[in-house]
């Protein structure tokens, strides 16, 4: 059925369908919406859930470990400054394989304090060892909460589904709810093989010493390196139950023979997708929409970067003193190709600048204006020349 | 069959923290440890703050618990008990969830997530080991670290005589949450101890319980004297044994006759420069500590009045079989 | 062989059983049973801390059987017994000793009362057969240890009834003559011939004894009064003590002067005092050298006496002259009408041994119309001749060995004391019979005669703040107006007094099965055993995890856990 709904209110629906036994509540903008609705939810009896609000982030995220740990499905949201609060936990929760899901209302990080949307948060735990999922649109948010939790009871490990802050969060859209019916035969219910149990009592979060570190890291390395299979047969199968496909790790459109890709994740995605149409310029090109951010798909994206000779990624992040963080990543990854498109990276609305349609023709003429990286939406007056 | 490791498994209690963990000799966290979980039995789920006790009972690939157990991190003990608890509530399940931690995890790092988890009124038991410092990262003061204690962070010296500070009075904050229950103990009192576990295990609730718990390392003594240093620390008034019901006091275990701090306070390593002579704030120290300990008998009403089986003297008389009270 | 890396490192419950912290240890804990004050100073060898831990588990029955491993006749002694025992009694340092004797006196008559079997040794009965000569406390208990040990035991003894100077030397009013008859006849009902009226020297000599049995136990007491006169004078119409108490026991006869001065220091002079007194006689002194129990007295210098007895006779108007001797007699004719004394003390000598001094210009005069020695007594050499050479009495060994005299054995007052706290009383008779039994058994069986020795617990090994101050149970006793002289003076506690003072007991040096090792082990290396371990205790130290923390030991309340160097 086609509704028109809030982004975190979607969310928050598609959480509820997929019947967690604990969901830990924390605001924080632009996420708040989301537990909001959840809270809501559950004082209309139209989620049974256990509702924990907590008094951090912080906590939020324990919480959901140790429900998760006890043998719940176990749900949480964040953003910003939460989850570099939760950062601690978020490493734990993986390192233990826990099957939790979070969203993030992906926001921008202070100082300078700024609650408006870009990727520095979910970037700044980019190593935590969670699977890392890009929405472009709310009907992918909402798909992507449901698979989020198939992909990480049949992973044991984390997802973090990111959701662009206010662009998404906030914004009314049509789409289409999945009833319950169709997400329970989706998603079985929740069972943990490690669930603290005084009838098998096992001691979870142990030290583990020199002598066997690297190898916790090398299984939890592996298991990410494979959830890839688990994430596209997650979005298979939810194809196949409502005709949607989120576009498992990555997906490309525009003209076969294009020679210019612009690689981009998150709802920078639809906006270009919109551009493409409405402005699409003079060369062609493809829009490469990159879904899976952890796993990070390398092969996948050297098969759609064959044939191109420029290949423009859009951060919407900057790791300071380096440059964009997708940007270094693409780059190394195509490294291995026999003949790898120049890639040119650009940052794009950082801390909720807003990015227009007309930036696409802009991103179009990046191979000829940038070496390496830049943030292409800078005005420079505001700018001390020195700072430029 | 009198073998030891024949009789390991037919012992008349229950086993929640076996042997062969690694606390050092003489470990009063790990004895206050294996109390709390053999009177809280089998049906419970353990949190563990990251600390000495994580560490000595965990080195993979062994573990000392016999119980679910579940560490995370430093602070977040009373927070992912609240997600324990909350998942068992979600399903129905009716065991009891028991938080651990240090003084370190309790009084400082870990105070939020425990103030959020009893505030939000989860039914978990939560036990703070305290040994009055940062022991695990090679005892540094916590707050709560007595006044005038040595440690790593409050050496004494030309301008100091140890911890400047007041140990933290948790309790009274405890209080302020309006539990149902919340106690003091110690090692030196099993009985009591026990009998504290118990009532808190059968609340449906938040509890806390604090168990003092001497550490020869940190505190400068032998192995050997923990449990006289412990009851000393009870008999000084240092370390008053109380119960509270939503946060007012219930009952106190009298003193019998209490003791001189300096009796307390000469058994351990962390109070050698209050005995150093000639320094005349070493007198001045002995003589606060001393006043705190008395504040203490007056605010809670510790001396006895006669022979109390339960008082100080009366509560670790044993008999033929057993304690003498249980 | 690697451990294969767990799904987020989870472990097993319980396999840190796989990390021996044994390893660590440098000193371990080991049980050790020490031997108790009580059982140290015991004559008899009783062990008290062991039938006071039966009786703490409510089982009188198995404490009895436990007393009488070592003496067969606790009902006699509770009532005659000075205790040592509750003189070295820790609980006298603590608060005050546990009332043994009233305890042991309420075991012997719950014997008597229930008709409890005595329990015999399980060994196969012998062929050898063994004369005791005296039926006192020392040849009854020679002859009941060699009858539990499966003997043929004759006892001999000139009297028509067995028991010795119990019946003899010893008031009722401290022994009731039918709790001798019923303890001393279920003791000869065991199984001993007994042959009454039959005197050495006189109807039997040693030498038949010893060509007809394969060993001889002489316990024939000293029955003749000690020589005694003052620098060699003697009043003419001279009564010795222990004669005229038995005078009196027998017939009921008793001079009654105005005033008597009684020299001596021991039960008998006591005994005849307070029988003196009650018959009317106004002045009664007794002279001692000893001292009275106190601070100031050195135990081996104290009078041995029943503690009680001396409390007693001191209520009913007997007169002490501690550290005093008589230096003259003042006689008016051959009559005696007064004594000098003089104060003296046990002193070391420039050698070390004590001896006593007199100090000059103590000397004070007592006006009495009588004088009575009850300064002890000596063998009656008749029949004895070939034993005792010319002295008061018999030479041995601890274990009654007489030496050249292979297969003589003797006990009691008979032998050769060292004379000192126990010696000469009923218990150490007890206890010189049971271990010639032991050195008959031994040499018949051809073995070496064994006493086990354990030892001895120091008070400061105990962990006091384990127990708590219990006054001591009350005894009855008779009130001064209606003493006479033949109802016991003392009374026994009743069943829960004994059971209630039982558990006042601190099981020195022994396990008191308290938990507080399995309970206060920070390593769970400490396990309890419901059967009893081979050392006797009830837990078991597990040293594949023990650390060597000594927290047990220094918690045991008993001192029954040493700590020892670890190989």
């Amino acid at each position: 059925m086609l509704e028109a709904l809030e982004g975190s209110q979607a969310i928050a629906r598609a959480v509820a369908l997929c019947r967690p036994g604990v969901v830990a509540a924390y605001p924080i903008t632009p996420q708040t919406h989301i537990v909001e609705n959840l809270s809501k939810l559950v004082a209309d009896g139209r989620l049974e859930t256990e509702l924990v609000s907590v008094e951090s982030e912080f906590s939020a995220a324990s919480v959901a470990l140790g429900a998760s740990a006890a043998g719940s499905r176990a749900y949480t949201a964040s953003s910003s400054q939460g989850i570099l609060l939760m950062a601690e936990v978020l490493f734990n929760i993986s390192g233990m394989r826990l099957p939790v899901v979070l969203t993030c209302a992906n926001r921008a990080l202070g100082a300078p304090i700024n609650i408006w949307n870009d990727h520095a948060d979910s970037m700044a735990v980019r190593d935590c060892g969670w699977i890392q999922l890009h929405c472009a649109n709310n009907q992918e948010a909402v798909d992507t909460s449901i698979q989020a939790f198939r992909i990480a009871e049949a992973t044991e490990l984390p997802v973090m589904v990111c959701v662009d802050g206010f662009v998404l969060t906030h914004t009314l859209e049509t789409l289409e709810m999945p009833d319950q019916k169709l997400v329970d035969a989706y998603l079985p219910p929740f069972r943990f093989s490690r669930m603290l149990d005084p009838k098998h009592p096992l001691s979870l979060g142990t030290l583990v010493g020199p002598e066997y570190f690297a190898e916790t890291r090398q299984a939890h390395h592996r298991a990410l390196l494979d959830s890839v299979g688990a994430i596209l047969e997650a979005d298979r199968a939810w194809q196949a139950a409502t005709g949607r496909s989120c576009g498992g790790l990555l997906t490309v459109e525009g003209p076969e023979d294009a020679r210019i890709g612009v690689l981009a994740m998150g709802s920078l995605v639809s906006t270009f997708e919109e551009a493409m149409e409405v402005l699409p310029g003079r060369k062609k090109a493809k829009l490469i929409k990159l879904r899976a951010f952890r796993p990070f798909p390398d092969e996948a994206l050297r098969h759609v970067c064959e044939g191109l000779t420029d290949l423009v990624v859009v951060d919407r992040a900057i790791s300071t003193g380096f440059g964009g963080v997708l940007g270094g990543e693409v780059r190394s990854a195509l490294l291995e190709m026999k003949k790898a498109p120049k890639v040119h990276n650009v940052a794009l609305g950082l801390g909720g600048r807003d990015v227009p349609m007309e930036m696409w023709p802009r991103l179009l003429a990046v191979p000829k204006e940038v070496e390496g990286f830049r943030i292409l939406d800078l005005d420079p007056a505001k700018l001390e020349p020195a700072d430029l | 069959m009198t073998e030891p490791a024949s009789l390991r498994s037919r012992q008349p209690r229950f086993r929640g923290l076996e042997a062969g963990h690694r606390a050092c000799q003489g470990c009063g966290e790990a004895l206050a440890a294996r109390l709390v979980t053999e009177s809280a039995g089998p049906d419970v789920i353990l949190t563990n703050a990251t600390g000495c006790l994580e560490v000595f009972t965990t080195p993979w690939p062994q573990s000392a618990w016999r119980v679910p157990w579940l560490h995370s991190l430093f602070e977040n003990s009373a927070a992912i008990a609240s997600g324990v608890e909350a998942a068992l509530k979600a399903q129905g399940r009716r065991t009891k969830v028991i938080a651990m931690g240090g003084d370190g995890g309790t009084f400082d790092i870990g105070f939020q997530a425990l103030s959020g988890m009893l505030e939000r009124m989860h039914n978990v038991l939560y036990v703070c080991y305290d040994n009055e410092a940062y022991m695990n990262t090679g005892i540094q003061r916590s707050s709560s670290t007595p006044h005038a204690a040595m440690t790593t962070t409050s050496p004494p010296g030309k301008n100091r005589m140890g911890k400047r500070h007041m140990k933290k009075d948790l309790l009274s904050i405890i209080a302020a949450h309006h539990v149902p229950y919340a106690a003091s103990a110690s090692v030196a009192y099993p009985q009591d101890l026990r009998r504290k576990v118990r009532r808190a295990m059968e609340i449906e609730g938040p509890t806390f319980l604090l168990v003092h718990s001497p550490c020869p390392l940190g505190w400068g003594h032998d192995g050997t004297l923990s449990i006289e240093i412990a009851r000393l620390g009870v008999q000084t008034g240092l370390f008053p044994l109380i119960e509270l019901e939503r946060g007012e006091v219930a009952s106190v275990m009298p003193i019998r006759n209490p003791v001189p701090v300096v009796e307390y306070l000469k058994r351990q390593g962390r109070f050698r420069h209050l005995f150093s002579d000639g320094d005349h704030r070493a007198r001045e120290e002995r003589e606060h500590l001393q006043a705190l300990a008395d504040y203490n008998i007056e605010r809670y009403g510790l001396k006895g009045d006669g022979d109390d089986p339960l008082d100080t003297d009366g509560a670790d008389t044993v008999r033929r079989g057993g304690p003498a009270r249980t | 062989m690697p451990v294969t890396m767990t799904r987020g490192a989870f472990a097993l419950p319980g396999t840190s059983l796989a990390f021996k912290t044994g390893t660590w240890r440098n000193t371990r804990p080991i049980h050790t049973h020490a031997a108790a004050p009580c059982h140290g100073a015991c004559p008899a060898g009783e062990d008290q801390q062991e039938w006071l831990a039966r009786l703490q588990e409510g089982r009188p029955r198995e404490a009895w059987e436990a007393l009488v491993a070592m003496n067969p006749m606790p009902a006699v002694t509770g009532r005659v017994c000075p205790h040592p025992c509750e003189s070295a009694c820790n609980r006298g340092q603590y608060d005050s000793p546990i009332a043994i004797h009233g305890i042991e006196r309420w075991l012997g008559d719950e014997a008597i009362r229930h008709n409890w079997a005595y329990p015999l040794l399980d060994v196969p009965v012998r062929s050898q057969r063994v004369a005791v000569v005296g039926a006192g406390p020392a040849g009854l208990s020679a002859a009941y240890h060699l009858l539990r040990r499966r003997y043929n035991v004759v006892l001999f003894d000139a009297m028509p009834e067995a028991g010795g100077l119990l019946r003899s030397a010893i008031p009722p009013t401290r022994l009731p003559r039918d709790v001798v008859d019923k303890e001393l006849g279920r003791i000869l009902a065991l199984g001993i011939e007994f042959r009454p009226r039959t005197a050495l020297g006189r109807d039997v000599s040693l030498d038949q004894l010893r060509s007809e049995f394969d060993a001889v136990f002489l316990g024939v007491g000293a029955g003749k009064s000690r020589h005694w006169d003052v620098d060699g004078a003697v009043p003419a119409d001279l009564h010795e003590g222990l004669g005229m108490l038995k005078e009196w026991l027998v017939v009921g006869a008793l001079p009654t002067p105005n005033a008597v001065v009684i020299h001596g220091g021991g039960n008998t002079a006591v005994d005849l005092a307070r029988v003196m007194r009650r018959a009317g006689v106004k002045d009664v002194h007794v002279v001692t050298a000893s001292g009275l129990p106190g601070p100031d007295t050195e135990p081996d210098d104290v009078l041995n006496v029943v503690p009680r007895e001396l409390e007693q006779a001191v209520e009913e108007g007997v007169v002490f002259h501690p550290h005093r001797t008589i230096n003259r007699l003042i006689m008016r004719g051959s009559k005696v009408v007064g004594v000098e004394m003089v104060r003296l003390k046990k002193l070391p000598d420039g050698r070390g041994r004590k001896s006593r001094v007199s100090f000059e210009g103590t000397e004070t005069v007592l006006h009495v119309d009588m004088v009575v020695p009850a300064i002890g007594e000596v063998v009656d050499p008749t029949g004895m001749e070939s034993v005792l050479h010319g002295k008061d009495y018999i030479k041995t060994d601890r274990f009654g060995r007489i030496d050249g005299q292979a297969g003589l054995f003797a006990g009691g007052d008979a032998r050769d004391w060292l004379k000192g706290l126990t010696g000469g009383t009923v218990s150490a008779a007890i206890g010189d019979g049971r271990r010639a039994a032991e050195a008959i058994d031994a040499l018949l069986s051809g073995r070496e005669a064994v006493e086990p020795v354990r030892p001895p617990i120091r008070y400061d090994r105990l962990n006091l703040a384990y127990y708590e101050n219990r006054p001591r149970i009350p005894l009855p006793t008779l009130e001064l107006e209606k003493r006479n002289d033949t109802d016991e003076i003392e009374g026994g506690p009743s069943g829960a007094q004994a059971l209630a003072e039982a558990n006042r007991c601190f099981s020195c040096g022994n396990c008191l099965a308290c938990d507080n090792c399995w309970t206060l082990c920070p390593d769970n290396a400490v396990v309890k055993t419901t059967e009893l371990a081979s050392d006797g205790s009830h837990y078991v130290f597990d040293y594949d995890y023990c650390k060597g923390c000594g927290l047990c030991a220094k918690e045991c309340p008993c001192g029954y856990i040493d700590m020892v160097p670890d190989e």
